[in-house]
């Protein structure tokens, strides 16, 4: 794939944007509140569209691609059964305690409700884990930018690092959320004309349907044993392991995305903006996932369309997406889609920058390194921790070009830590009985469990490091769901009891943080859209409608 | 900052202008696609931008 001028000329002029965008930004901040928090001014429409653009990474946007050539339309489940459901939730029933809490953070969230050592823990992995994951979507955009580009991986890598640099320390997380709304749109509207074409030249749906196995085709139908689906999943570990544990564990407790909803300007703002971005969530899998269908679809068809080989002989999904980009746009437009996964890329890792700002600067440096000092202190902290975070990401990237293994074992281990939080966040917000002992031993608990199951358990070669292997999963996947299970389960009873077993907090020290302990705000005198349950029962209504059409 | 739609609108409706000249001027050259591509997606951009632009400018 070779570029033309303009393409070179679309991609310069959406990097003078975004930069213009922090420069403009930037006279508004003068507190650290201001750059770590955007003060708590943002309009509902705005933290709306970067609660799902923080979130939207090139892996994500190359992944979800992938998974629809690869597994077919059932990666909807990841959207309709996993994401739209957990961000109902957590609009309706969390954002009351964290947005009501006045906390920062999430970290600093669990230090009001539980305990110093909880929040300690929660922190410290969130910090190590975003900079590893921004450098991991780092070396992904590098190396595809060299496979398909020939750009210089070094070239790439330090170039998007030094803009998001640039934009995030010059206006914080206001910059960060007012650049991902231009990049969701940017992403829309680069992505969707590929949906689109794709479909068509594979005769729409049905052409797709007729061309392809009918599993490809059908999120629902073939669910009942795993080796009916290309997933290797029967329908109980999807819905608890994918639908309910993983799902809710990242989009209700992760600070990355919730921080978006705590920037908005109101306690209504702040619950509307997970569940105003359910729409367009719920409609991603169109702009995302059905070009990687559509991929396979059209390589059935003797257009002389392929995907590309991986060294091993098989399907390289990956490339599913820039390689439609090269068969449908023309130069100009391809300037346009590589600007758009660009900007994903950069929503991507500006999420996770802003993020570890906020838990760096409040959470580890004002919680344990220097507790009292003047505020300007604080943001020249935030600051600095910019330039850190985005150095630490670009050392992780060159980390994982070399050392691969390193990184998919970081990531087994982020998993097992993240597995069980959503059941420390369930029990903290609704049952006022539980305490701080209980949730850090339910936490540990729970990450052990993760582990033991991973030792104890087979999936493709991988897991089964205890020694004996108890159970055999037909894919990783499915691996996956039951370790998020087993973790949560087990952080649950282990909560529970430990709590039972420790003495409460006194509920003087609990109001806004718990349920029955908090005023729930009164808006029935509101029109029905600036209501969170009307919202959250239009989203549903329409959830259950497009799972039906695509059974 | 004023408002987040006059940076968004100006983006898309200089893209769009781009996207739609080139279109004009190159014709279309995409192996898969017979339909001029930057011509129909440059006047969509267009439009998206100037719509942008316009809801900010009624709402000042």
């Amino acid at each position: 794939m070779t570029l033309a001028p303009v393409d070179y000329v679309i991609l310069s002029l959406y990097f003078a944007f975004v930069l213009g965008i922090g420069w403009i930004v930037k006279r508004k901040v003068t507190t650290s509140e201001d750059f770590l928090t955007s003060g708590r001014s943002v309009p509902v429409w705005i933290t709306s569209l970067a609660f799902i653009a923080a979130n939207l990474g090139a892996q994500e946007v190359i992944g979800m691609c992938a998974s629809g050539a690869k597994y077919g339309i059932m990666t909807a489940h990841f959207y309709w059964l996993g994401a739209v459901p957990a961000m109902l939730f957590v609009g309706v029933f969390m954002m009351p305690f964290y947005y009501g809490s006045r906390a920062r953070s999430v970290p600093e969230y669990l230090k009001l409700r539980f305990d110093e050592k909880t929040r300690a823990l929660n922190a410290c992995t969130f910090a190590v884990m975003t900079v590893f994951s921004s450098g991991i979507s780092m070396y992904a955009l590098g190396l595809l930018f060299q496979l398909v580009l020939g750009w210089s991986f070094t070239a790439s890598v330090l170039l998007s690092a030094a803009i998001v640099l640039i934009y995030t320390f010059l206006g914080g997380l206001t910059s960060a959320i007012y650049n991902e709304v231009l990049q969701f749109f940017l992403i829309v509207l680069g992505f969707a004309p590929l949906a689109i074409m794709s479909m068509l030249k594979a005769g729409g749906w049905s052409g797709m349907a007729a061309r392809l196995p009918p599993v490809m085709t059908h999120a629902w139908s073939y669910l009942k044993e795993p080796s009916q689906n290309p997933m290797g999943v029967e329908v109980f570990g999807l819905v608890a392991g994918l639908g309910f544990v993983l799902s809710f564990g990242y989009w209700c407790t992760d600070f990355l995305v919730v921080q978006r909803a705590m920037a908005a300007d109101s306690m209504s703002s702040a619950r509307r903006t997970p569940l105003i971005a359910a729409f367009p969530k719920m409609i991603m899998p169109f702009i995302v996932i059905v070009p990687g269908v559509a991929a396979l679809a059209l390589s059935k068809m003797a257009l002389g369309y392929a995907l590309p080989l991986k060294p091993d002989g098989g399907p390289d999904y990956d490339q599913a997406m820039t390689t439609l980009m090269a068969q449908f746009y023309p130069s100009g437009m391809l300037g346009l889609g590589l600007t758009a996964l660009m900007a994903s890329f950069m929503s991507g890792m500006a999420g996770n920058v802003t993020a570890f700002n906020t838990v760096w600067t409040y959470d580890l440096y004002q919680g344990y390194i220097r507790k009292s000092a003047p505020d300007s202190h604080y943001l020249w902290v935030g600051r600095i921790t910019t330039v850190v975070g985005v150095g630490l990401s670009v050392g992780t990237a060159y980390l994982a070009s070399h050392f691969n293994n390193i990184m998919d074992f970081l990531q087994l281990v982020f998993g097992f830590v993240n597995a069980p939080l959503f059941a420390t966040f369930l029990l903290g917000m609704f049952w006022k009985r539980a305490t701080g002992h209980g949730a850090f031993t339910g936490l540990l608990a729970g990450t052990f469990a993760a582990a033991a199951t991973h030792g104890l358990t087979l999936a493709e070669n991988k897991g089964g490091w205890l020694g004996s292997v108890v159970h055999t999963f037909p894919s990783t996947m499915a691996q996956n769901f039951w370790i998020a299970i087993f973790a949560w389960s087990t952080c649950m009873a282990v909560t529970i009891v430990v709590s039972l077993l420790s003495a409460a907090k006194p509920e003087g020290e609990l109001h806004n943080l718990v349920y029955g302990l908090t005023d729930i705000p009164h808006d029935a005198h509101l029109p029905w859209y600036k209501r969170p349950l009307p919202l959250a029962a239009v989203v549903i209504v329409a959830l259950v409608v497009l799972n039906i059409l695509f059974w | 900052m004023r408002d987040l739609r006059i940076p968004i609108g100006s983006f898309f409706t200089l893209v769009g202008v781009i996207l739609a000249v080139t279109g004009v001027v190159t014709g279309n050259r995409a192996p898969l696609e017979t339909v001029n591509v930057n011509l129909y997606c440059g006047f969509s951009m267009l439009v998206f931008g100037g719509i942008m632009l316009w809801l900010s400018r009624r709402s000042s």
